[in-house]
């Protein structure tokens, strides 16, 4: 028997993170910040698009690429609330979106008309985590609904994001939820993430949420 | 099973499609802080890796410090001498 090793030491992540370059520097060049929000299934990602587009779609135009495991429900949904097109991918049982489908939405947007992306991934803290899309940052959004340890538990979620969001928090009164202790395990897997706490159905929170991406588009025009 | 499929993937882009059924090994390095459960990935590689077009090749998952996930070797048993440049013969 001849048995032969061939190294190989190839990167795994090499041909997704080529698309993920890819992205970035056209959207760079067409002047768009584009944000990953990463999150369990649930944590209300998708009503969280809803208000800002509702709030924000008529100051600057924002597109959306969705990822979801089997339909095109929350795209639908994200249709009723822009005039724009948002792109659904559907990744037939996949659990995560990678770079070459978010390549693929953003080549049938009009990037001239867009100045903020948002890619809503598939609901999932774990591997989504891993895959760079070519977005600016990561915001992992979890609802006052799950435990507080969720970032001990879901790490690299935390650790790759830049920014968490904290949903449903009109909900707090009836839990017994430790907001305060959710932040502190936030912050030690990751001490310079930063917080948003809102509720997108009540709206209570939001204008925090506005004025940052508010504040990220006219920094990238400016840019 | 996407990363698997990659890995997968990648094996045939440096072997040829043809030559899937002779590999005998799979070496992937997992780092500590990948985001990659090494038991999960190992699982998936078992299944593709015993399924056509493969003809049953193990997979060796080795884990290590950092952030780093690689297709480290490919053991191949087709019959043939080592070609010089290409690794060692076991």
């Amino acid at each position: 028997m001849s048995v032969r090793t061939i190294h190989v030491q190839g990167n795994v992540m090499a041909r997704n993170d080529e698309y993920a370059d890819r992205i970035r520097r056209r959207l760079r060049d067409a002047g768009v910040i584009a944000f990953n929000l990463i999150s369990s299934p649930g944590s209300g990602k998708t009503t969280l698009l809803e208000r800002t587009l509702d709030r924000l779609d008529a100051e600057f135009p924002i597109a959306v690429v969705t990822g979801d495991v089997q339909t095109e429900n929350d795209a639908r949904r994200l249709e009723r609330h822009t005039g724009r097109l948002v792109q659904a991918v559907v990744t037939d049982g996949g659990c995560h979106l990678d770079a070459r489908q978010i390549h693929d939405a953003v080549g049938a947007l009009d990037l001239r008309e867009t100045r903020l992306l948002f890619v809503e991934n598939v609901g999932n803290l774990v591997c989504p985590a891993t895959w760079d899309l070519g977005e600016a940052a990561k915001i992992v959004v979890l609802s006052v609904t799950e435990g507080e340890d969720k970032p001990l538990k879901y790490p690299t979620a935390f650790r790759r994001a830049r920014y968490a969001v904290f949903n449903k928090i009109d909900l707090l009164p009836h839990l017994d939820y430790d907001l305060d202790m959710a932040v502190r395990y936030a912050r030690q897997i990751n001490p310079e993430i930063e917080t948003f706490f809102v509720s997108a159905q009540t709206g209570e929170g939001m204008d925090a949420w506005y004025r940052f991406l508010r504040s990220r588009v006219s920094g990238r025009e400016a840019a | 099973m996407s990363l698997a499929l990659e890995i997968c993937r990648m094996a045939e882009e440096r072997l040829g499609a043809e030559a899937l059924p002779e590999v005998v090994e799979v070496g992937v390095i997992v780092g500590d802080e990948a985001g990659i459960v090494a038991e999960n990935l190992e699982f998936c590689l078992v299944a593709l890796l015993s399924a056509p077009p493969f003809a049953g090749a193990r997979p060796v998952v080795e884990r290590c410090p950092g952030q780093v996930l690689r297709l480290a070797y490919l053991e191949v048993d087709d019959g043939r001498p080592e070609p010089a440049a290409a690794g060692g013969t076991r």
